[in-house]
């Protein structure tokens, strides 16, 4: 095995750039955790429906550029409106009860969903194209490295600034910080902390669809996607720090930085890697890498 | 508190009461052979499952005509969902609520492995059509169960004439981390190793079996820069794999092999933008050999289905027809009649007569050898410059088998 | 919560002399359904120690049973130890892991206990799921030799029933002992429990330890049945059914969850024959559990059978605010 610098450059580059899609679906989890304090374990299968969706309408604009760009468009928009029925339907009636009670309803979602999107796309393997210019690899340091990978490197860090705005300079998101903080606060305040908590649940399931419809063409799309997925973000936001944004950015780039070189140093126990990072941080700062919200 | 004994009463009986009365369904009115099929319906691999599926389908319409000593086939079908705990607990429904005369599946050979062992201590024939480890009918085979596929040994050897006669020394093995995974890259390193002693394998990579991301594999492997890749991939992963070697240009760069990959059915859903010039070798392809019985069971097959049948229905196929002229041949429905008249037995397929041999329960079958390309025809990618390798040169000798079985018992 | 009455335990005669009664009036493959949900009952009963009488948010529990399992293929399959030491061995180790996990777990409460839990026991289902050359990986382990004495499906069904039963015995006098009073306090109120000087991490690390070797003992049960091990076992989605089971029998009385494994296993047996959406019925029982019946069927059947005392009705209405 060669360990030189251009291998290492690449697998980092690889590594990278699955950290950016994990950051994504982990930060929506990480809002979501922050804000409403549940770990919303239908997480995965709401990115799960992201990439079917961005299957469906890649598939029905005729699976070219635009399918692609359009999926990437409006899956997210699905995913959303999935959650959001979700929570008005049900969750939100469950917002007095006790906590265990939230965390086991996301359980259930987790196996609804499912099989839903089973009965909707069937069982069968689907996949998307790149779009025609994100096709193909380009040639760094002579490895051969895909173009759409760079374009996931591109991405990962908008979504990582969009969020920090939203959160910082738009006033629903200021409202959502605190109510993550002081929920009793905010409601005195006179704001409907319910339709907070939905809103926060929306946004969260919108990166989540994001996260999907990005990732559809790098993998493949198959049912068992959110089981994947969803262990490795629950890895990484409680790392990062349940709710912190900054954390479950940290802890994306750990997990997927220690992965890719865990493929390239001892292939077969790849994934030994990120969880013994996860492990050794665990042990030496049990809550978290970054400060909890709450 | 006092009533709770009654209550737990109350409601255990009837939990055994309705656990009673979920009876199995009654078959259809008649006597029948009852086959039960488990296979994978979930996920990659059910685009196989449903293709031998729809194969057996089609012989079982033309064998019905007539019947089986006066009785249908007749069958039902359960996923395993390439779990192994799911389609052992679905064998042991069929084999003894259903209480069926033959079972047949699967496509993951560590489900059929696992299920070999149970129709072992259940006496029951296990037709295994798709999974292809070699230890199925090699050091784990016993009587009751039998391969109507390829297996790895056959595969290996042929991968091993293909690479042979190429300049790759520098070898790389990687696949999904399974029985099947394993077995062919053994296989195929044995016999590769046999015919030309100067290769060398630099490394090894595998990933759990369905592993979505496989491109820092790839990265990683082709940053050792080896001559030549052979993948071991199965059902679950192969159109993964297809798709990451077209995204990362490997084909371009470094020689793949891998069993499977010139066909249909792994080349269909990637369309044009499966990759050129991967090698492959499969046992069946539509379009090749072009014989009259080849192009009646194609056409028969599109007309029933609506599109070309992969290796699977090839292999549903010829299990149908082995099963029929087995019974017919036996004269009565008893297992061990049925077992003592099949082996040996020949059959003619699509691609010739076949037979299944006696001391290993091997369907003996030929190899075909070929490589990606696009085709001006087809919406999809077609294997070229066939090369034809002969059943019986392909095939471990009776005795190797019986060695390593008995190396396996002790 | 004890047994009162004149009725429980002849009832409880009654209802294990039916018990061995079935194999011979059952078809094979019903008494091979019967013997499982005796398996998995156990197991929900073992999680119930920690989840019901602990309040513990112990979301991993399938690790511990899936430990328990693997211990015993292994030492089977690998080594020609004799077949009691592998009995033995399987509730020691996933004992030994109860203790290793649980003191990670302890330390925290509620959600960062179940999260951390989750965690750790993934990680050592990714290390049984990956490492194929000693634990067989994804495939698993088959054909696990038993000894002769239980080899059959009937003789394992007693075999099964037994050790059941002996469980069940064991873990009412835990439960009912002056530990689990304890315990049961630390649930309700872990503050004043502290305040009166017990030491409430060290109680429910206890707790865990016998919950978990009683998981254990349910692995080595479903060797001896099966005998096959799955990687599936230590996956967290089973360790989520079970929590379920003890959810729906009624996680605050001590039966309930046998009868949730029962519904469980029959359910799922049953309905996977007919459609191959059991996960959607599981996640919609679950649904109807949260909005209907948050304290069981065993629950709900005691309101409604044997009202309790107005005392212990406010007891736990404290706990159910969290």
């Amino acid at each position: 095995m060669s360990l030189d610098a251009a291998s290492l450059c690449t697998q980092l580059l690889v590594g990278l750039s699955r950290s950016m899609i994990l950051f994504i679906v982990s930060a929506g989890m990480s809002f979501i955790l922050g804000v409403l304090r549940v770990p919303n374990v239908a997480h995965g299968s709401l990115y799960m429906i992201g990439a079917f969706s961005a299957f469906s309408i890649y598939t029905y604009f005729g699976m070219g550029s635009t399918g692609f760009w359009l999926a990437l468009l409006l899956a997210p928009l699905v995913v959303a409106l999935v959650g959001f029925v979700a929570e008005r339907v049900l969750f939100c009636h469950l917002y007095e009860r006790e906590h265990l009670m939230l965390l086991l309803f996301t359980f259930a979602l987790m196996l609804i969903l499912g099989d839903l999107v089973k009965m909707v796309w069937g069982p069968e393997y689907s996949s998307i194209m790149p779009p025609g210019g994100l096709k193909g690899s380009v040639s760094i340091f002579g490895s051969a490295f895909p173009k759409y990978n760079l374009f996931l490197l591109v991405v990962g860090p908008l979504v990582a600034v969009f969020l920090w705005l939203f959160t910082n300079r738009t006033k629903m998101g200021k409202i959502c910080r605190a109510a993550a903080v002081d929920r009793e606060m905010v409601g005195a305040l006179g704001i409907n902390v319910s339709w907070v908590f939905a809103a926060a649940f929306v946004l969260g399931c919108y990166l989540a669809g994001i996260g999907g419809a990005l990732v559809a063409p790098t993998v493949s799309i198959t049912l068992g996607m959110d089981h994947d997925i969803i262990i490795e973000a629950f890895l990484i936001v409680t790392i990062g720090g349940l709710g912190n944004i900054w954390g479950a950015l940290v802890g994306s780039l750990i997990f997927g930085v220690t992965q890719a070189f865990g493929v390239l140093l001892w292939p077969q126990f790849a994934i030994v890697f990120p969880y013994a990072a996860v492990v050794t941080v665990l042990l030496l700062k049990p809550r978290g890498l970054l400060k909890s919200v709450w | 508190m006092r009533y709770r004994g009654r209550g737990f009463l109350l409601v255990f009986s009837v939990l055994i009461g309705s656990l009673l009365a979920l009876a199995p369904v009654a078959w259809a009115g008649g006597k029948v052979i009852k086959v039960g099929i488990i296979d994978c319906y979930s996920g990659p691999p059910a685009v196989y499952a449903k293709d031998a599926l729809n194969g057996f389908k089609l012989a079982l319409k033309e064998i019905n005509k007539k019947g089986v000593l006066g009785r249908k086939i007749v069958f039902t079908t359960r996923d395993t969902k390439f779990k192994v705990d799911i389609g052992l607990s679905m064998a042991k429904e069929l084999i003894m609520r259903e209480k069926v005369d033959l079972l047949v599946g699967t496509i993951s050979s560590s489900v059929a492995l696992a299920v070999s062992d149970l129709a072992r201590k259940e006496k029951v024939p296990f037709f295994v059509w798709m999974a292809k480890s070699e230890r199925i009918t090699g050091e784990l085979g016993h009587r009751y169960v039998f391969c109507t596929g390829e297996n790895t040994a056959m595969a290996g050897k042929a991968i091993a004439v293909g690479l042979s006669k190429k300049p790759y020394v520098k070898y790389w093995i990687a696949g999904d981390d399974y029985e099947y995974g394993h077995a062919i890259g053994r296989a195929a390193w044995r016999n590769l190793k046999k015919f030309k002693p100067e290769v060398k394998k630099v490394g090894e990579s595998w990933w759990k079996v369905g592993e979505p991301d496989l491109i820092p594999y790839l990265t990683a492997i082709m940053s050792a820069k080896p001559d030549a890749v052979i993948f071991c991939t199965g059902g679950r992963s192969m159109t993964n794999v297809l798709k990451a070697i077209k995204a990362t240009g490997m084909a371009k760069k470094v020689a793949i092999c891998i069993h499977t990959a010139t066909d249909h059915a792994s080349l269909k859903p990637l369309g044009p933008e499966a990759p050129e010039g991967v090698m492959g070798t499969m046992d069946y392809h539509f379009y090749y050999p072009d014989t009259p019985e080849n192009r009646a069971f194609v056409e028969a097959f599109r007309a029933a289905y609506g599109e070309p049948p992969g290796f699977p229905a090839f292999h549903g196929w010829n299990t149908a027809h082995f099963i029929a002229a087995a019974y017919r041949k036996a004269g009565e429905v008893d297992t061990e009649k049925f077992i003592d008249a099949i082996e040996g037995l020949k059959i003619m397929s699509p691609v010739g007569e076949i037979e299944m041999r006696a001391c290993d329960h091997q369907v003996v079958e030929p190899m075909f050898l070929g490589v990606t390309k696009k085709s001006p025809k087809y919406n999809f990618l077609i294997s070229s410059d066939i090369v034809t390798l002969p059943g019986p040169e392909i095939m471990p000798s009776c005795e190797e088998i019986m060695a390593l079985r008995a190396r396996a018992k002790k | 919560m004890q047994w009162r009455g004149k009725w429980q335990w002849p009832s409880v005669a009654v209802i294990v002399g039916l018990l061995l009664l079935l194999p011979f009036v059952l078809p094979r493959f019903y008494t091979y359904i019967i013997a499982l949900i005796f398996v998995t009952a156990l197991l929900a009963m073992s999680l119930n120690l920690t989840v019901g009488y602990g309040g513990m948010f112990q979301f991993h529990h399938g690790v511990f049973y899936g430990v328990g399992a693997y211990t015993v293929a292994l030492i089977l399959t690998k080594t020609k130890l004799p077949a009691w030491v592998a009995f033995a061995a399987g509730p020691v180790a996933a004992a030994i892991t109860g203790l290793l996990i649980g003191g990670f777990c302890v330390r925290l409460t509620r959600l960062y206990f179940g999260m951390l839990q989750i965690s750790l026991g993934s990680l050592i289902w990714a290390i049984v799921f990956r490492w194929y050359s000693f634990t067989g990986g994804d495939d698993g382990i088959h054909g696990i030799p038993m000894p002769d004495f239980i080899s059959s499906l009937k003789s394992s069904y007693y075999f099964i029933l037994a050790v059941l039963i002996v469980s069940l015995y064991l873990l009412y006098r835990i439960v009912n002992s002056p530990f689990g009073r304890t315990l049961q306090a630390i649930r309700d109120n872990p503050e004043r429990c502290e305040a009166v000087g017990v030491n409430v991490r060290r109680h429910q690390l206890a707790a865990i330890v016998i919950a978990t070797f009683f998981a254990g003992v349910a692995g080595v049960l479903f060797v001896v049945l099966e005998g096959s091990v799955f990687p599936d076992l230590l996956f967290w989605v089973l360790s989520l059914e079970v929590f379920i089971m003890c959810l729906l029998g009624g996680w605050f009385t001590f039966a309930g969850p046998i009868l949730g494994a029962a519904i469980i296993v029959s359910l799922r047996t049953f309905v996977g024959i007919y459609t191959e959406y059991w996960t959607l019925i599981l996640g919609v029982i679950l649904i109807f559990l949260i909005f209907f019946l948050p304290e069981g069927v065993m629950g709900f059947l005691m309101k409604r059978f044997a009202p309790q005392p107005k005392a212990q009705v406010a007891e736990r209405g404290n706990h159910a605010q969290g």
